[in-house]
């Protein structure tokens, strides 16, 4: 395993399939993504980062049942892991963290 | 109608994914596909195709299920089957060394031919700026044929060209004054011959010819000389030559300024001095006029690779050509420097090739040479797969797969390939130094240089791959179950026609040698023997020097107090190779558009009957020195000359050569003035002072040379004791014509040897396993009562069918190769129906008598053994 480094777009994949609970497979990542962040991805670089992020224990995954607008076939249903909820704490800590160590000074740009 | 998917797309995606995978990749792409579709069906169909194409991932691809275990050979697997490679090597050491033999044959081959050839496409190759780099030459227009120079007018003026940045002028040539005689230091009774150019100050600087010592730019000044460093260390060889002077001819001194690096081998321009065009003009003695007039072989430089087309066109303006040469009908053509090596050859102004033509020969040889060792090696294998047959049974049923059967042959078969191409390896490294002797070039097997390595590595692995692959392939395909029980049918030996077709193969392309070989040979006895209608035999050819000529008439008359030496003439141009000709003759009644070029050879007086030419008309040359009360030149003019001018009468009409007057005296017999390649060219000998020839000709009794070149050296000794005296035998320089196509003839001899050896291998190979297989049909025709001449008959069949394929496809080709290269040839012998019966009679009888050998053992023993062998 690649230890638990998360990567700008798996950390965005990852927030996005716990915001999708319980229905976050392939297609309806994708689309959020592209709602909320204004970023279109292909199908196929979702899919790659799905797995990716699954090999890495933050993510598991069951199929769901048939749907008719996939011509019968079932969807990958992708849930959060305590692994990777985990991860994504620690993450969002890790910047609030570092943004807070920034000198207020820095920030006052707009009074200058 | 519910819209789907492109079909195909569908069905690459559902091929390629991991099944595993494919639902829910499958159904994402369907569920954008529908919601796509629902704007646009093209787009959708388009957008369906790129996530097919974005989805084909290594992750998603279906990986083949690995075979458990077995796909890793065990250690001890891979030791049984190398122990059993060696074995089986062993065990039958005659078929391993002719199949070892074969190959390295065909190895050593390829490796030679392909030195010689990288050699000659490395040729020029070491220039820098050889994009940049232009030779100009000149197409003069002799009565509707066109004659191609590599040389250019010195007045060529370049400076309206834009393209153009620099130009390099060189006068070169074999004789005085480029051939010159030094004297080292302290040694003023030693002379040691160097061949140098003139040149302008760009040589240095356009040519990658580079300097190591001295003035990097030494032909800037008018007295001074650049050596190389051969001749430095030959003529100074402890001391630095830089700032020294030295004499040119023992009279003009000039400065060495420069010592540059000897010229590679595979450079078109070779020298050992340069030195500026200021001495050439003090040589010849005349000035910057009468320089300009003269032809120098001109290079180019652009600025940039420019199109040798628009160069061209260019350089026949005339503020560039001048309007005398364009008068003239002489055009100018910019050839690309780097190409002229292998692509000289023009004919009526186009190029028609050159030496890239045996280039391409010995590519094709070499191709098949190797092809036929490969199809050999197939071959063998394939037919001593029965043999292993049961080798293979055993270890399909004790669970082998086929996979790692077919990695055990190619193993094998690359072990071969490679202990063939040490051994190859060697033999080149051991020959090379009589192919270099055969062919006169300095080359060597580097095998670890450049990028060497990697194509050996790469041309390795492809061989034995095509080598090994076949055999591999079926022999692995064995049933081990009737291979068990003992039947061998023709599945399990490989197709047999497919055999009989690299036998084709094969069989053609030696036949196809040989006849090609047999054709040349054939035309250079046509030349050796045939009548040039001049005699150059027994001639020793001595370049005077100008105290000899001083006291001509004392040395012929020294040299023909001695009953061996025949006849002694002297003149300007070597008959054998008179070089370009002239076509500034006028005579009256000459049609005013009549271009027409002769050759003009100038003579002393005892020229014609020296070389043996005969007197058709009129007289010779008077014996005393000019006709008194004419001032007129005499003149000889050959036969062919005559009908041109038209002249019924010729003795006594007045012809005009350039600007002087001339005499016709006497007709002579035609005879050629250059190479069979070429036409007899009509032929006017002129009267020459004797001050102005270049060579004395000595015609001694035959078979005396070596008395002959000791009577004229001491001679000469008596007249010029500090020289060294320059001469050459005629037939060398006739020899010399020819040298291309002998040594191309020498090379086609060694290889035709090598492929009737491949040859003989193959057929010896099949021969050994029809016997093998037919043991059984010859025990029973045996007993029968059929004579050994009959069973032999039976298994010769099998052949004719193959020899007659061979013949049907060869012959053809052969005859059609030989003759465009006859084409080449003015003159030329014919190509005798016979030599094509007596190659495939003897590749008949040649199978035949391996058959025998093969076979003999099989054919007499007692039948019964054969038919209870089970």
């Amino acid at each position: 395993m690649k230890g638990t480094y998360l990567g700008e777009l798996e950390e965005l994949v990852l927030l996005t399939v716990g915001i999708l609970f319980p229905e976050a497979y392939g297609v309806a990542v994708m689309d959020e993504i592209e709602k909320q962040a204004g970023r279109s991805l292909n199908i196929s670089a979702v899919h790659a980062v799905l797995t990716r992020l699954e090999e890495k224990g933050f993510l598991k995954s069951s199929m769901s049942e048939p749907t008719e607008e996939r011509g019968g076939r079932r969807k990958r249903i992708f849930v959060l892991t305590a692994t990777g909820k985990r991860a994504l704490e620690e993450a969002n800590e890790l910047r609030t963290q570092l943004y807070n160590q920034i000198p207020k000074m820095a920030l006052q740009f707009r009074l200058a | 109608m519910k819209i789907s998917p492109p079909r195909w797309a569908d069905r690459f995606l559902e091929w390629y994914c991991n099944p595993a995978l494919l639902e829910e990749i499958q159904g994402d792409a369907y569920e954008l596909f529908y919601r796509n579709a629902k704007e646009s069906e093209r787009k959708a169909k388009l957008s369906f195709i790129w996530n097919v194409i974005r989805f084909f991932r290594w992750k998603n691809i279906k990986k083949r299920k690995p075979y458990q275990e077995s796909t890793i050979l065990h250690t001890a697997m891979l030791k049984n089957i190398l122990t059993v490679s060696i074995r089986n090597l062993l065990r039958y050491p005659g078929h391993s060394f002719i199949n070892i033999t074969g190959l390295a044959a065909g190895f050593s081959c390829a490796f030679l031919i392909l030195l010689w050839v990288s050699h000659e496409y490395s040729f020029d190759q070491f220039h820098t700026k050889k994009e940049q780099l232009y030779k100009v030459l000149t197409h003069v227009d002799a009565n509707g044929t066109i004659q191609t120079y590599d040389v250019a007018g010195n007045n060529i003026d370049v400076s309206t060209v834009p393209e153009v940045e620099s130009i390099t002028r060189i006068s070169s040539g074999n004789r005085w004054p480029h051939e010159l005689c030094f004297r080292p230091e302290g040694k003023s009774n030693e002379c040691i011959y160097f061949n140098g150019i003139y040149s302008n100050e760009t040589l240095f600087s356009n040519f990658n010819f580079p300097i190591l010592s001295g003035d990097p730019n030494p032909l800037n000044e008018p007295a001074q000389i650049a050596i190389s460093e051969k001749m430095a260390v030959t003529l100074y060889p402890s001391e630095n030559p830089i700032g020294k002077t030295i004499k040119i001819d023992d009279t003009r001194e000039v400065l060495i300024a420069s010592v540059f690096k000897d010229i590679p081998g595979q450079s078109s321009i070779q020298f050992d001095f340069a030195l500026p065009f200021d001495i050439l003009k003090k040589q010849w003695g005349i000035d910057d006029n009468m320089l300009a007039q003269q032809f120098f072989n001109i290079y180019l430089k652009t600025k940039i690779p420019v199109d040798v087309k628009t160069l061209s066109e260019k350089l026949n303006n005339e503020q560039v050509i001048s309007a005398a040469y364009k008068a003239q009908k002489i055009k100018y053509e910019a050839y690309a420097f780097t190409d002229w090596h292998l692509q000289s050859k023009f004919e009526n102004g186009h190029n028609s090739g050159g030496r890239i033509e045996y280039v391409t020969l010995f590519i094709i040889i070499g191709i098949l040479v190797m092809s036929m060792a490969v199809i050999n090696f197939v071959n063998m294998a394939t037919a001593r797969a029965a043999l292993r047959a049961k080798e293979i049974g055993i270890r399909k049923v004790t669970g082998a797969y086929r996979g790692s059967l077919i990695v055990q042959f190619m193993g094998e078969a690359f072990f071969i390939v490679f202990a063939a191409f040490l051994i190859s390896a060697l033999v080149t490294q051991l020959a090379l130094p009589f192919f270099n002797q055969l062919i006169g070039e300095p080359l060597t097997l580097n095998l670890l240089s450049d990028k060497m390595p990697l194509y050996l590595a790469g041309g390795l692995i492809l061989i034995a791959l095509l080598a090994g692959f076949y055999p591999a392939l079926i022999i692995s395909s064995f049933q081990p179950a009737t291979i068990l029980k003992g039947q061998l049918s023709n599945a399990t030996t490989g197709s047999l026609r497919l055999r009989k077709i690299l036998m084709v193969v094969q069989l053609s392309a030696s036949v196809g040698i040989i006849i090609f070989g047999s054709i040349l040979y054939r035309q250079l006895e046509f030349i050796t023997q045939t009548n040039l209608g001049f005699d150059r035999s027994n001639t020793i050819r001595l370049e005077p020097t100008f105290t000899l000529l001083k006291n001509y008439d004392a040395f012929k008359n020294d040299l023909l107090g001695n009953p061996i030496i025949e006849r002694v003439g002297a003149s300007d141009s070597n008959p054998l190779n008179t070089g370009g000709g002239n076509i500034g003759v006028d005579w009256q009644g000459k049609s005013p558009d009549l271009r027409v070029s002769f050759k003009t050879i100038g003579c002393f007086y005892d020229f014609p009957q020296t070389i043996g030419l005969a007197l058709l008309e009129g007289n010779n040359f008077r014996a005393d020195r000019q006709i008194r009360d004419s001032l007129a030149t005499e003149v000889l003019i050959s036969k062919k000359a005559a009908g041109i001018m038209g002249f019924d009468n010729p003795i006594g009409e007045k012809i005009t050569i350039g600007n002087a007057a001339c005499e016709v005296v006497g007709v002579v017999n035609d005879f050629h003035t250059a190479s069979l390649h070429n036409e007899i060219e009509p032929i006017i000998l002129y009267r020459k002072k004797i001050f102005n020839v270049s060579a004395i000709y000595i015609k001694y009794n035959p078979g005396m040379a070596q008395q002959a070149q000791e009577i004229v050296n001491t001679a000469y000794k008596k007249i010029e004791p500090t020289f060294t005296m320059k001469y050459w035998f005629q037939d060398e320089t006739f020899d010399e014509l020819y040298k291309t196509e002998i040594l191309a003839s020498q090379l086609v001899l060694i290889f035709s040897i090598m492929a009737l050896v491949i040859a003989i291998i193959g057929i010896a190979g099949l021969a050994t396993f029809n016997v093998m297989r037919k043991t059984k049909e010859i025990g029973i025709r045996r007993v029968f009562g059929a004579s050994i001449t009959e069973v032999l008959g039976v298994l010769f069949k099998e052949f004719s069918w193959v020899l007659l394929f061979a013949v049907a496809v060869s012959a053809p080709l052969a005859w059609y190769s030989s003759t465009q290269w006859l084409n080449g040839f003015a003159y030329r012998t014919a190509i005798p129906w016979w030599v094509f019966a007596v190659t495939v009679a003897g590749a008949a009888l040649l199978i035949l008598i391996i058959i025998w050998l093969q076979g003999r053992k099989t054919i007499c023993t007692n039948p019964t053994l054969a038919l209870r062998s089970e």
